[in-house]
């Protein structure tokens, strides 16, 4: 690493800045802004590798902060750091800023620094390769795993196939899902967080670590803002849809995750920019623990 | 059921036949079992009534010189009256009385006749009988309103309250949630006083050990040397000139956070004060101020809010329910924002009154919303996000204070609530839920 990693913090409390910036400057070039406006100007004319942003503040939010953040500098690391629980802001956060993390007020130091480390690494990662413009990257046929029975989820899934040419795998199970997942080279996956009455949430942390490329749409009836941060955070997912579904939101997630594949594909030496965390809950983890145990063969054919 | 209540009327009275001589017939209404009729149906060979001849028609006959001689052999359809009250038993009961008194003439001499779906007679019915019927029904009526009266008010104190707690709740909410902001510093910086102040003991532990190596008189070159070292780097190390900017602002940054959860908690504390449902000596500057304490978190990504507060003498009020009002005010004025705006919250005292105004540049209201705006239940927020109680309780709690809630609004360009509460309304003053 030649250049250090620069972290921009953006928050309208400056004591919050000031201790972040305190905590931080030894291991970074830290950067800090109280208005959005200008923190958004400094994005354009200066490189920076990781945002943390307030969600609350004069003028902007922090959801519209990271979605323009994400437009000037798709390389950042965009991570939201909310005092608030706030689903809408967390759904627009994923949806339009396509954050890293969310983070919660009053945030603990150790995590707080685990979890920059960990976007400084990918960071570090991506700064090897250039990033190629989207015209670039050929769009190419992807393989979908859609683990969702109900019918408008479907019928939007098999309607983007159709026109992209995409090939569609279906699963009604966990364990046919599995069986698919380990079968099969699957680029998207679109799930509801229950099938076949089973939560699926483990299998999507699981499969963030063992197949960090696949990228996860997750369709829910459910609207909960813990349940949400951590799919974020643990299971990096790629879109949050609540149901019913909105077509043309759906498209639009299906599409960016398209052209996302596409991009991975134009340079495939690159470790992708995406790396989760072990979920928190003991539980959890043991349950991650053994799924991954059951991907044996699609990590087998990831790592070769 | 309506007409089970016309055959409950019914009295199964022998009719008489057409040609019945009239000396009979008043024979027989002299009979016990017909003293209460005021009448009897006459019918013809199918059983469908004729008509009635009642009492007092054969009282007037009987009355006349010679009148039983002259009428009594005659039969009774020559002084019966043609056209009686006919009432089919399938009529309900509303719809008789409506017929019967419609028809009725005064004084009242006769009964009215029940006929069945064909016409037939059945039997009589008297109109005290059916008053009486009405009289029931009436009463039974008026305890089903009173019931639902009183549900009616247990629902109201209850929708009140639901908004009084909703209110609250969403104000608990964002409380909790702005002290995080705080709370995230304050924590931060305690770990981060803890980390910068080991370096500082380290070096006051090699300056120590120094001091000893210096004061012992057995040390030796090699001892001194290595402490002078120690303490060297110890020194380097802590940077006690570079620390002791960082440590300032970390205290002060720290203090001042914890200060900021005071007033917090503070503003929470005087902001609901729920069971001091009355107060003598009032600063509304003081409700207003706490309310902003309480309502900044909530709005201070949509406006900012500006306070021009004028010198007031203390008022007699329910500051809890003032701070309600306003409260309400300024959430609805931020929500009218279309973009970030400004809200101007003014306090001043005329020789009778105390006023207050909420002024927003917001989207502002066509005159059919305007007008609605203080009615129960109307709201133009989608459902599920209002009850539309807001404003409608702000106008009671200003009525009960004997005061007067205005507004003026123009689209596009804000609205302005103007509050004025009289000062003498101390006696006037009534508690309210």
């Amino acid at each position: 690493m030649t250049q250090p990693i620069r972290i921009l913090f953006i928050d309208d409390e400056e004591r919050i800045l000031r201790s972040l910036a305190m905590q931080f400057r030894r291991h970074y070039e830290v950067l800090t802004e109280s208005d959005p406006q200008r923190a958004l100007q400094r994005l354009q004319s200066e490189p920076v590798q990781i945002v943390v942003c307030d969600q609350r503040m004069p003028g902007m939010n922090g959801a519209q902060l990271l979605t323009r953040a994400q437009e000037i500098a798709p390389q950042t690391l965009r991570i939201l750091l909310t005092g608030y629980s706030d689903l809408d802001a967390a759904v627009e956060a994923l949806n339009g800023g396509g954050i890293f993390r969310y983070l919660t007020k009053p945030w603990d130091p150790q995590e707080m620094a685990l979890t920059l480390r960990q976007a400084a690494e990918v960071a570090v990662r991506q700064s090897q390769v250039a990033s190629l413009p989207a015209s670039a990257c050929p769009a190419t046929a992807l393989s979908v795993l859609l683990l969702d029975e109900a019918a408008d989820t479907q019928a939007c899934v098999e309607a983007f196939c159709q026109a992209g040419g995409h090939r569609l795998l279906r699963a009604y199970s966990l364990d046919e899902a599995l069986a698919q997942l380990n079968a099969e080279p699957v680029d998207v996956l679109v799930s509801d967080l229950k099938l076949a009455g089973e939560d699926t949430a483990p299998l999507l942390k699981s499969l963030a670590q063992a197949h960090p490329r696949l990228l996860s749409l997750v369709v829910t009836p459910f609207c909960d803002t813990q349940a949400l941060l951590k799919l974020i955070n643990e299971a990096q997912i790629f879109r949050y849809l609540p149901k019913p579904v909105r077509r043309g939101l759906f498209d639009k997630g299906l599409q960016a995750a398209a052209e996302q594949v596409a991009r991975w594909r134009a340079q495939p030496v690159v470790p992708p920019a995406r790396l989760a965390e072990a979920p928190k809950e003991a539980r959890e983890r043991e349950k991650v623990g053994s799924l991954l145990g059951l991907l044996g063969r699609l990590r087998q054919r990831l790592t070769v | 059921m309506s007409s089970s209540a016309l055959a409950r009327l019914l009295k199964p009275v022998a009719a008489l036949p057409a040609a019945m001589s009239i000396s009979d017939v008043a024979d027989r209404l002299l009979t016990a079992e017909h003293k209460d009729f005021l009448s009897l149906p006459v019918v013809d060979d199918d059983g469908r009534p004729l008509g009635l001849v009642s009492r007092s028609k054969l009282q007037d006959i009987f009355m006349q010189r010679f009148g039983r001689d002259l009428w009594g052999r005659r039969p009774v359809v020559e002084v019966m009256n043609p056209q009686p009250l006919i009432v089919s038993l399938e009529t309900g009961l509303e719809e008789a009385a409506r017929q019967i008194t419609g028809q009725l003439q005064y004084p009242i001499t006769e009964d009215f006749v029940l006929v069945d779906g064909e016409g037939r007679y059945r039997g009589l019915g008297t109109v005290l009988d059916l008053l009486k019927a009405m009289e029931d029904r009436i009463a039974q009526r008026n305890r089903v309103l009173r019931k639902a009266l009183i549900e009616l008010r247990e629902s109201q104190t209850q929708l009140v309250q639901a908004e009084k707690m909703a209110s609250l709740g969403q104000m608990v909410a964002g409380v909790a949630h702005e002290l995080n902001t705080p709370l995230g510093y304050v924590k931060n910086n305690v770990q981060l006083l803890r980390e910068l102040i080991g370096p500082l003991f380290e070096l006051a532990e090699a300056q120590a050990a120094l001091g000893d190596c210096l004061n012992a008189a057995d040390a030796d070159e090699q001892a001194l040397a290595r402490a002078l070292e120690n303490a060297a780097l110890a020194r380097e190390r802590a940077a006690p000139e570079m620390l002791a900017g960082d440590l300032e602002q970390l205290f002060a940054d720290t203090q001042y956070g914890l200060e900021q959860i005071g007033e917090l908690v503070v503003g929470l504390k005087d902001f609901a004060r729920l069971d001091r449902a009355m107060s003598e000596e009032v600063d509304l500057n003081e409700c207003v101020r706490s309310t902003l304490i309480i309502a900044r978190n909530g709005i201070k990504d949509k406006v900012e809010v500006l306070t021009q507060l004028g010198e007031l003498p203390r008022i007699a009020c329910a500051p809890s329910q003032i701070n309600q009002v306003l409260l309400n005010l300024l959430n609805n004025a931020a929500q009218a924002m279309e973009r970030f705006g400004r809200i101007l919250v003014k306090t001043w005292a005329e020789p009778d009154a105390l006023c207050l105004s909420v002024q927003d540049n917001g989207c502002g209201m066509p005159p059919e919303v305007l007008k609605r705006i203080f009615d129960p239940f109307y709201t133009t927020k989608p459902v599920g996000q209002g009850t539309g109680l807001g404003l409608s309780i702000s106008f009671k709690i200003v009525q009960d204070h004997g005061g007067s809630i205005r507004v003026a609004s123009e689209v596009g360009r804000g609205t302005r609530f103007l509050i004025r509460l009289p000062l003498s309304q101390a006696a006037t003053l009534q508690r309210s839920a």
